[in-house]
């Protein structure tokens, strides 16, 4: 069911009020949403259960952390017993539902809430915004795209298609009202004495939709074409030369789930002897060793389950365009097992499962 | 002048790792050799308790340390040890070789093959398969890299 939600002073402020509702009426006793940092410079998921320090803003163009990992990392030794909204985007919500597959995370008493999303700006350039402009009035005007980060320009859905609740922006004017789309039960009993009044454009909505997600494919396939030279030995060691195998990209993903990740243990530890028979081998030899390794190995174990949230390519500290690859990377193996990450949280991990008759070339002579 | 070009690519002797089954594969290969079934001696095997233990990165370690070819022998379908550690081999390689794919990184140096305890034979068939294979497509490009 749609409902409108009018628009009081401006769009972040009337979703803030939507969540001090819900904390107020003690449906949750807390929230989890994106809040600026005191300088304005930044904004975090931040747990908010007073209503007075409610001063959140879901539509910060800015993804610093994915909320599906924090939501882990708040629910993995035990679920949450009070009840707890989290307020996400569709790639944190695609990363929770990943997650939640590999038991890393908890649904006990939350209930999810999906914002649209316009995209968002790399750190670097949100918390350095030029001009005296605000980058959410940016974003919410349709514009910045040129400071967009690549992962958003490219998303897959920015639509969080699975959540208890969505607060929908496209299709909407948001001069004068935005939407609130209940998808579950949960979702409903949120929303059900606050005397919404139905959103009554379901047809601009979905036209809204459509655009954005056949807009945002056609980016995707320029994008994807654009960097398909990167193939083969040569360009990929000249493409990940600056790489410092510092492994940033593994720890900002939320995907990347091993307690200890391999290449942050000893296995590969070894006497300098083995070193240097390594150099004799091959002549000389890079340190530290391993960085493509890292890097291919990583792709084997996270791809089919990687949400494109491009938090790794905000994550380098040599600025390697991760997503350049990984786009291409992921759509390929994603494809080959006809999986779609946090497309369902029922469906199971490619991993996880196999079926007797499928690839029976490989094996065979 | 092609000629001669040809000749030393395929002149060369390629290594290859093999990641053997305890089960199956393993066996096989100890049954060439009582048998005294001939084969190449290019392989290295390292013997692994199912092919499902192989994970992708002892695959892409020996790929990138220079290796010419990687075999993976595992027991056939429904007859692994551990009952599905060979489909989920099948799955990690097919994945594998997908983004070898995307990156134009040779997966056709990977093999898979299903070999029992009693395939003295095939075992070696398959090993010379790949010697043959291997020396068409030239040494592994990764031998020459120092920066990998
Ligand atoms: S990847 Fe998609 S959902 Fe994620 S921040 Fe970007 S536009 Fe939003
Ligand atoms: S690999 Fe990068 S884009 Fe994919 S889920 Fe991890 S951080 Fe996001
Ligand atoms: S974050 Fe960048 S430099 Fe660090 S390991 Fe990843 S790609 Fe290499
Ligand atoms: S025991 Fe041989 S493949 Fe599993």
């Amino acid at each position: 069911m749609i409902y409108g939600l009018k628009i009081e002073n401006d769009v972040p402020k009337t979703v803030n009020n939507f969540l001090k509702q819900l904390l107020e009426s003690g449906k949750v006793e807390a929230v989890l949403a994106m809040q600026e940092t005191p300088s304005g410079r930044s904004a975090f998921p931040t747990m908010i259960s007073d209503p007075d320090k409610l001063d959140t803003n879901v539509f910060a163009p800015l993804l610093p952390v994915s909320t599906g990992a924090m939501v882990s990392r708040l629910t993995k030794v035990k679920g949450s017993k009070k009840p707890l909204a989290v307020v996400l985007r569709a790639c944190e919500l695609r990363a929770l539902t990943e997650l939640l597959k590999l038991k890393q995370a908890d649904l006990e008493n939350i209930v999810l809430i999906g914002v649209d999303c316009l995209g968002t700006f790399p750190m670097k350039i949100y918390s350095n915004y030029p001009g005296d402009e605000d980058p959410t009035e940016v974003v919410l005007k349709g514009e910045g795209e040129e400071d967009m980060r690549t992962a958003c320009l490219n998303c897959k859905d920015p639509v969080p298609e699975t959540a208890d609740l969505i607060i929908g922006i496209f299709g909407t004017d948001t001069g004068k009202s935005i939407l609130l789309d209940t998808r579950t039960e949960k979702g409903q009993e949120l929303i059900n004495d606050m005397g919404l009044s139905e959103f009554g454009n379901e047809k601009d909505r979905e036209k809204a939709v459509l655009d954005i997600r056949n807009k945002r494919d056609e980016a995707r396939k320029a994008f994807m074409e654009e960097h398909s030279d990167i193939i083969g030995v040569e360009k990929l060691l000249e493409f990940f030369d600056t790489c410092v195998n510092c492994h940033n990209c593994m720890k900002a993903c939320p995907i990347c789930y091993c307690r200890e990740c391999l290449f942050e243990s000893d296995v590969f530890d070894v006497e300098a002897s083995k070193y240097m028979a390594k150099a004799k081998s091959k002549g000389a030899y890079k340190t530290p060793t391993d960085s493509l390794l890292f890097h291919i190995t990583r792709f084997n174990h996270m791809i089919l389950s990687c949400v494109e949230c491009g938090l790794c390519e905000q994550a380098c500290p040599s600025d390697i365009p991760l997503m350049d690859i990984i786009t291409a990377i992921a759509e390929n193996a994603q494809a080959e097992f006809e999986y779609l990450p946090g497309r369902d949280p029922e469906e199971e991990m490619p991993m996880v499962v196999y079926r007797e008759d499928e690839f029976q070339d490989v094996g065979e002579g | 002048m092609s000629e001669e070009k040809e000749k030393t690519k395929e002149d060369f002797e390629p290594k290859i790792v093999g990641f053997l089954c305890n089960w199956c594969s393993y066996a096989g290969a100890d049954l060439a050799g009582t048998s005294r079934i001939q084969y190449p001696p290019n392989i290295r095997v390292i013997r692994v308790m199912c092919s499902g233990a192989v994970d992708s990165v002892y695959v892409n370690r020996a790929l990138l340390e220079g290796a010419d070819a990687v075999f993976i022998g595992g027991c056939h379908p429904g007859d692994c040890h551990y009952l599905n550690g060979n489909y989920k081999a099948r799955r990690k390689m097919v994945l594998l070789k997908n983004i070898l794919t995307t990156l134009g990184m040779e997966p056709e140096r990977i093999w898979v093959r299903w070999i029992s305890a009693s395939e003295g034979q095939k075992f070696a068939d398959t090993v010379k398969e790949i010697v043959d294979e291997t020396k068409k497509l030239g040494p592994n490009p990764m031998k020459e890299k120092w920066n990998i």
